[in-house]
């Protein structure tokens, strides 16, 4: 995979500013870390979510979410084991979460990556009007859980600084929270040294009309955290800062 | 509420709030089909629904229930016209 492998030392490089031979071993590093996380998915995905606790080291702020009622948009990034994130949550919250995701690219991998159940339902981004019912889901207090670190290449991405540089990022998450009217509460997983995961669930991000740019930034920066104390766990195989590059 | 009445106050909303350019709706007709990605439609977007769906609740004062099956009242003007025309409370 040289063209990922180039794309990951450069991300690397910005992230970390490391060079020689530190930037090589973390570029291995993201490999070893996605080759972990995804077959932790593959098995996670089979068990049912009573025992997927077992899988987690610890957690930060998961007790948030006990104070928040109604509808909530739950918002990650592609680091460490978001799905596994997303079970778990899922489980805890006792509320449906609609997990919205991109149309799998190797669709034959959807079956093993995707499956619905136990409060989770996978909604794929295959039509424009999936948006009313994710507008729908929101009202009736449901969760609706989104990746917000890969723009579209649409008109619905924005620009934010990210480790210092201009980056495209989706802004639909903070548009839908603002035209509802409910919070979005970032959270993570990350894998820890003993190969378990450590939850993390960051302060909801109240989003008003008109201030959606705002909060997309303020969801940079926690991101940039994120992923300054975890690079290898953040698994973009591209340039981020120019998609259209390679 | 009139037919041609909802028609104008949707073409109202695409330019404030989809930010249409105004020369674009006077090509619009019931026959318009709504969502991107099929043959000859308006191209409205995910972000597009959501605004269109809020702007529709403020303009004409009626709550959209999503539990139902909207997604068909949101595939053509002509379809989105009918269901706002049966629900909205004003004019």
């Amino acid at each position: 995979m040289p063209v990922e492998r180039a794309a990951i030392r450069k991300s690397l490089e910005r992230l970390t500013g490391a060079t020689g031979s530190r930037l090589d071993g973390l570029t291995a590093r993201v490999f070893v870390d996605f080759a972990m996380c995804f077959s932790d998915l593959l098995s996670t995905n089979r068990e049912p979510s009573a025992r997927l606790a077992s899988y987690v080291a610890g957690t930060d702020g998961v007790e948030r979410l006990d104070g928040l009622t109604g509808g909530l948009i739950s918002l990650t990034a592609h680091v460490g084991n978001w799905e596994l994130a997303g079970r778990l949550l899922a489980g805890r919250s006792a509320r449906p979460t609609h997990v919205v995701v991109a149309p799998e690219e190797a669709r034959e991998l959807e079956r093993w990556v995707r499956r619905d159940g136990e409060g989770v339902r996978f909604v794929t981004r295959s039509r424009p009007t999936v948006s009313l019912e994710l507008v729908a889901a929101l009202r009736r207090g449901e969760v609706v859980a989104v990746q917000g670190d890969r723009a579209l290449g649409t008109r619905g991405d924005t620009m934010i600084s990210f480790f210092g540089r201009p980056a495209p990022f989706p802004l639909g998450p903070f548009l839908l929270a603002s035209a509802v009217g409910v919070p979005l509460v970032p959270a993570f997983c990350v894998l820890t040294a003993d190969y378990r995961y450590r939850v993390k669930v960051a302060g909801p991000i109240a989003v008003r009309r008109g201030d959606e740019e705002d909060a997309a930034r303020a969801w940079g920066a926690l991101l940039e955290d994120v992923v300054r104390e975890h690079p290898t766990q953040w698994f973009n195989f591209f340039d981020i800062w120019d998609p259209s590059n390679g | 509420m009139e037919t041609e009445k909802v028609l104008e106050e949707l073409k109202d909303i695409m330019v404030e709030r989809l930010k249409f350019d105004p020369s674009r709706t006077s090509e619009l007709t019931l026959a318009t089909v709504l969502p991107k990605g099929m043959e000859g439609s308006l191209g409205l977007d995910s972000l597009d629904f959501i605004e269109m769906s809020i702007a529709i609740e403020e303009r004409f004062g009626f709550v959209i229930d999503e539990t139902q099956n909207v997604e068909t009242h949101f595939e053509t003007l002509g379809t989105l016209v009918a269901y706002i025309a049966l629900h909205a409370t004003g004019g």
